[in-house]
């Protein structure tokens, strides 16, 4: 009987973050990956070694935290909000607040694990504090009571000129060092180069491994919040609001609660974002970083860690990708030479009177420019997604994963 | 359920496609830049020693390191340009001034037989992406041709000095004149504090007794607040009274703020309205104000202006011609100066000018400036990102022929900040419609008013700094 | 075509009296958002469809009847006689067309497929929508304003006691009449075809009435509502350059008018909208105050839209959902 798969022989088996050996051994050669990768020693992917590369993984993992307490309550809780932004940007100025070196703003100099957790934790109090107007509009409503909060925290924001810096010119964020206390040198500094254990990294591959960390360490939190008590009362609310109460789940508690944790992780999220990129003004905690985390966990997959995890990847490194390929694309049209010359040309303008859909010569050629065109891209793929794939991403790789542990019968 | 299955293997496939390509965009740009970054550590290490058969023009011994490769003979000037953002449909055409004017010198013979190549990146006008594409072309290129947006090119500052790398800021922030954060920093044109001096000034000399009172409103950030704080500082000298004061109280995005505003600048009812913000904004509030029956003069800083406002159908061309007053950083198509003519002859010979506007010439300065820090880094034999720095640092009474007023980069603070306006202008829509001139008057050329010319100029008129 | 009149140099009462100042740009603001509002909600009651796209779907509209007012000069390069205002009539008129077969276009492909979907994958698949006709709206825009092209250019009501723009007049007359015409259309066939599906859509359809055609005929409503909204947005004293890229997000104050009013109802729409329109306009007179920052007239639609839900969560006029388990 051992060994067979899907065969559970204790309910703790079936609930174990890792149920299968399979996943035990995709996820140990995962994990080497993610160490290996600013090496550059695994061929194929050595590119991603570079210190731009590197920038947009750790903006992966940053983006994916966000991401995943957006999952708590969407995904899990069934509840709607356009206001993961606002928690962000309380997250990052509490962050700014406690963590940055006095100056013209407020900053208190606290060292990173006092001002990360506290940017957590002050996010989600607001969060719940909030709660009690969420909790009581429903669906769609409640969409619009975030999407207010957004409007009213960008004003907040803006004016509130010595802890933002005010709009427009906004101020620092602490950097990611480690320190006791507030010691002049940190005693580990995640941001310039210099050696590890006898191995030279520059500062952009010391904060991937810090952010992978993170990331990795709320993955684990979230997976876990699945397969607890406060985890399948948030999806039996979303299953059937109704159904649940009666059923004993009291809904005003469990929804405050996925407010508090959402906000959680929005919080910490928003806060290593300011501080991965240094300043940030007030004015960039608005809608459409929240359309963003949302188009996360929507590509990646509403409900499953493992698809928000994907939709970040997928979300972050597009445009990029769209952009070497069209670059890519529009070198071998203009050599001109062969059918992908041809079909590319359809597509690419390259000059002033040249037809196409993305130009590489921005406001003079006909046709979207790269950006525009990735924007146009980003938002087809929301609709697609949820018309084709509501599972997103994850959706996808069930059906591979399906098709080929079944192959060679199709069912 | 068929046809949607069907629909997915499509999508698939594509996603599959386009991850395909990725992956080949992606190793293509690992083998070129390993392939630079080999040939940089050659020429390092060469410089020392006795290879100097590759330099072109065999003047002496150059020394690089990044985005100068003499074997390809290519120097390589990064743009930090937002081509998505606000501001997207001005920098487009400022990129195209730089690629024109580059044509032309690399035609030239370029600098000593080397090529420039400008390689512009798209910023989205947004702090994250700017410092993302900040690290991604900083091992690509010697120096930076422009980076847009004052708050972005702060957030890169601190990493432009670790790194050593020179870069144009692309506004007129007064702060860049300020050797407390410049140190890497070209300022260019007539920083808006100092704008606001010349056009108020201007102003009060053609108005007389006729203007007394002024209402100011701002955008908020160093745009608004520059600019703001030069206007109260010419409203001080000129002895006029500030009748409506909107301190950042324009938000462009805000609806109620610009009704705010106006409602403020028509019960002032004063003599001159000085008001800094965007392009859609201002004529918002000048319509708002004008239904309202107020019949002041107007002005603001340059970018409140967009040459729309006086198109053939705009409702408010005639009125905007009646009354606004503008000051230019770079000269005006059609202007008078030999600068300006033989860019004129440059854009139009290239065949790339949709429509004739003075933004091409932004382009154009930048990279004259850039051209100036390159010349003399290769004169200095020493064309390495930090040579490039160290030679433009030095450079003096940079000529522009009246493209723009000329710049210096030595001396304090007082000695190097740009005090003249390119141009006072007037707009003129007869003009814009017959097609000969972007539709500017020009009253005034090389233009430094005297209130201007007395401010001792220490510090950036308004600090951006935390 | 050249403005009608210039009032430049004529002698004015400045600023008027600043109560009738502030009513008068509470009610042009007001009807602009009841426009975007109205349109929003019966599209919301006919297909269930919140639609995010609506300022996007605006823009688009104002920047077709500049194209075929000014650009192309529609119908007026065939009309070269005709008063301006006719050539001008005519342009809105086969833009408006236009529009609602796009609208109708866009509910066909993008959103029939979501039909029966969770509304909140509904709603953020007109997310995606926004997206992709604002970035390639705004490519067609380009780097300047479109200037509407109107006749009506600077020209001025002056009462004395209050300055009314003829533009800002045109728009409050033209909202009444499409309410008017709104309320007749609900008691049309297709009207109470529409009020059947908004109440019960599969009851509806057993009834043998044609819901694709409900769902079509809705969205092509709502589109040309957005852009007779669109264009009241880009004329003087408004937008007097035109429409521009920034356009697109002025629905976004819509938002807020729809819920006070309540999703599901057209009279909370317009009420909702002159609500939000003079609360604005009052706190931008009434409230400038130098401790409440930059931009709080700005907020106050979406503070009152807070305390609304506060006290009745389906807004003013909407009903209440019944729940069943």
């Amino acid at each position: 009987m051992r060994g067979r798969p899907m065969l559970y022989t204790r309910y703790e088996t079936d609930q174990a973050l890792m149920n299968t050996g399979t996943k035990k051994l995709m996820l140990a050669l995962f994990l080497v990956f993610l160490i290996l990768v600013p090496l550059g020693v695994i061929p194929g992917v050595d590119f991603l070694a570079q210190d731009e590369w590197l920038r947009l993984l750790s903006e992966v993992s940053i983006y994916g935290i966000a991401a995943l307490g957006l999952n708590v309550l969407t995904g899990l809780a069934g509840q709607v909000s356009l206001g993961h932004a606002f928690f962000m940007g309380v997250g990052a100025y509490t962050a700014a607040w406690l963590g940055a070196a006095p100056g013209p703003f407020n900053g208190l100099g606290l060292p990173i694990w006092i001002w990360l957790p506290a940017a957590g934790i002050v996010a989600a109090v607001i969060g719940v504090a909030v709660g009690p107007t969420a909790v009581r509009v429903r669906g769609l409503y409640l969409a619009f009571v975030t999407l207010g909060l957004v409007f009213v925290g960008e004003y907040v924001f803006r004016n509130w000129t010595s802890l933002t810096g005010g709009a427009q010119t906004g101020r620092t964020f602490p950097p990611l060092e480690f320190r006791l206390w507030k010691e002049e040198t940190p005693l580990i500094d995640f941001v310039s180069d210099g050696p590890w254990f006898g191995i030279e990294l520059s500062g952009e591959a010391k904060t991937y491994y810090l952010l992978a960390v993170f990331a990795i360490v709320f993955v684990v939190l979230s997976k876990n919040l699945q397969r607890t008590r406060v985890g399948r009362a948030f999806q039996s609310i979303r299953d059937r609001d109704v159904a649940a109460e009666i059923m004993g789940v009291n809904e005003a508690k469990y929804k405050l609660i996925a407010f508090g944790i959402s906000s959680f992780y929005a919080g910490i999220g928003g806060a290593l974002l300011a501080s991965f990129v240094g300043r940030m003004i007030p004015e960039q905690w608005n809608l459409f970083l929240s359309v963003e985390i949302i188009a996360i966990v929507l590509i990646g997959g509403a409900g499953v860690v493992t698809g928000t995890i994907l939709g970040s990847v997928f979300v972050i490194l597009l445009p990029r990708i769209v952009e070497d390929v069209t670059h890519g694309l529009a070198a071998i049209v203009v050599e001109g030479s062969g059918p992908i010359a041809w079909i590319g040309d359809l597509f690419i303008s390259t000059g002033l009177d040249d037809f196409g859909f993305v130009n590489t010569q921005a406001g003079v050629a006909p046709g979207l420019s790269i950006p525009q065109f990735n924007q146009v891209l980003y938002g087809l793929l929301i609709i697609l997604f949820l018309i084709f794939e509501p599972l997103g991403l994850y959706g996808i790789w069930l059906r591979i994963r399906n098709y080929w542990k079944g192959w060679p019968f199709t069912y | 359920m068929k046809a949607k299955s069907k629909w997915l293997a499509i999508f698939l496939v594509l996603g599959l496609i386009l991850a395909a390509c990725g992956g080949d965009g992606g190793t293509d740009e690992t083998t070129t830049s390993a392939e630079s970054t080999d040939t940089t550590e050659d020429m390092t290490s060469t410089t020392e020693g006795d290879m100097t058969s590759t330099t072109a023009g065999g003047a002496g011994e150059i020394a690089t390191d990044v985005g100068v490769d003499l074997e390809a003979g290519t120097i390589t000037v990064g743009l930090l340009s937002d081509l998505s953002g606000v501001f997207s449909s001005l920098v487009q055409i400022i990129v195209t001034g730089h690629e024109v004017y580059w044509e032309q010198v690399n035609a030239n013979g370029g600098i000593g037989g080397l090529e420039v190549v400008v390689n512009p990146v798209d910023t989205a006008y947004d702090p994250p992406t700017h410092v993302q594409r900040y690290e991604e072309l900083k091992d690509e290129v010697v120096a930076f041709g422009h980076s847009t947006g004052s708050p972005h090119t702060v957030a890169i500052n601190d990493q432009l000095q670790a790194d050593g790398i020179l870069a144009i800021p692309l506004t007129w922030y007064s702060g860049w004149s300020d050797d407390a954060i410049n140190a890497n920093l070209l300022h260019h044109g007539v920083p808006y504090c100092l704008e606001s001096m010349n056009i108020i000034g201007y102003l009060k000399d053609m108005m007389g007794d006729g203007l007394q009172t002024i209402a100011i409103a701002s955008n908020p950030g160093d745009y608004g607040l520059d600019s703001h704080e030069g206007a109260v500082l010419a409203a001080e000298a000129l002895g006029l009274e500030v009748v409506y004061e909107g301190r950042e109280a324009i938000n462009a995005a805000d609806e109620a703020t610009l009704t705010e505003v106006a409602n403020g600048i028509v019960q002032s009812g004063a003599d001159l309205a000085y008001v800094t913000t965007s392009p859609t904004a201002f004529s918002t509030i000048f319509g708002t104000a004008l239904a309202q029956g107020y019949q002041g003069t107007w002005s603001g800083a340059g970018p409140s202006y967009n040459p729309a406002f006086i198109a053939p159908d705009s409702p408010i061309k005639d009125a905007i011609a009646a009354s606004t007053y503008w000051s230019a950083y770079y000269g005006l198509w059609g202007m008078d100066t030999p600068g300006v003519q033989e860019a004129t002859q440059l854009l139009t010979d290239s065949g790339r000018v949709e429509v004739p506007v003075s933004a091409y010439f932004e382009g154009f300065v930048e990279a004259q400036i850039m051209h100036a820090a390159l010349e003399q880094a290769y004169a200095n034999g020493d064309m390495t990102q930090a040579g490039v720095l160290a030679a433009a640092k030095s450079l003096e009474n940079v000529a522009l022929d009246g493209l723009g007023p000329d710049e210096t980069y030595v001396g304090a603070n007082n000695d190097q900040v740009q005090r003249a306006s390119a141009a006072i202008w007037r707009p003129d829509p007869e003009a814009l419609a017959s097609g000969e001139s972007a539709g500017e008057e020009v009253l005034e050329t090389d233009y430094t008013n005297a209130i201007t010319e007395a401010y001792e100029f220490n510090e950036a008129c308004y600090s951006l700094e935390g | 075509m050249t403005p009608a009149a210039v009032v430049l140099a004529q002698e004015v009462t400045l600023g008027g009296n600043e109560f009738t100042e502030m009513l008068v740009e509470g009610l042009s603001l007001g009807t602009i958002y009841a426009l975007l509002a109205v349109g929003f909600v019966i599209i919301f009651k006919a297909t269930q469809v919140i639609n995010f796209a609506h300022g996007a779907i605006a823009a688009m509209g104002g920047f077709l009847v500049a194209s075929m007012a000014t650009i192309l000069d529609i119908p007026g390069r065939w009309l070269p006689d005709a008063p301006a205002w006719v050539s001008w009539v005519g342009s809105v008129v086969i833009a408006l067309v236009a529009m609602a077969l796009i609208g109708m276009m866009l509910e066909r492909v993008f959103l029939r497929p979501m039909v029966g979907e969770e509304l909140f994958a509904i709603a953020i698949v007109t997310l995606g929508l926004d997206i992709v006709i604002r970035n390639v709206v705004n490519d067609f825009i380009g780097q300047f304003p479109r200037p509407m092209g109107d006749p009506f250019a600077l020209a001025i009501f002056d009462l004395g006691w209050v300055r009314i723009a003829h533009t800002e007049a045109l728009q409050i007359a033209v909202a009444l009449a499409t309410v008017g015409a709104i309320a007749l259309f609900f008691r049309s066939r297709m009207g109470i075809a529409m009020r059947a599906t908004a109440f019960d859509q599969e009851a509806a359809r057993a009834q043998g009435i044609s819901v694709g055609k409900v769902f079509s005929i809705s969205w092509a409503i709502g589109a040309v509502l957005a852009t007779v909204a669109a264009i009241f947005i880009s004329m003087f004293p408004r937008r007097p350059a035109g429409v521009d890229q920034q356009t697109a997000f002025f629905a976004f104050k819509a938002f807020p008018a729809i819920i006070i009013g309540g999703l599901d109802s057209i009279i909370g729409g317009i009420v909702g909208g002159l609500i939000v329109g003079l609360a604005e306009s009052a706190a931008s007179t009434y409230l400038a105050f130098e401790f409440l920052g930059t931009g709080f007239a700005g907020i106050v639609p979406y503070l009152l839209m807070l305390l609304v839900l506060l006290v009745r969560p389906y807004g003013l006029f909407g009903t209440e959902e019944i729940r069943r388990v």
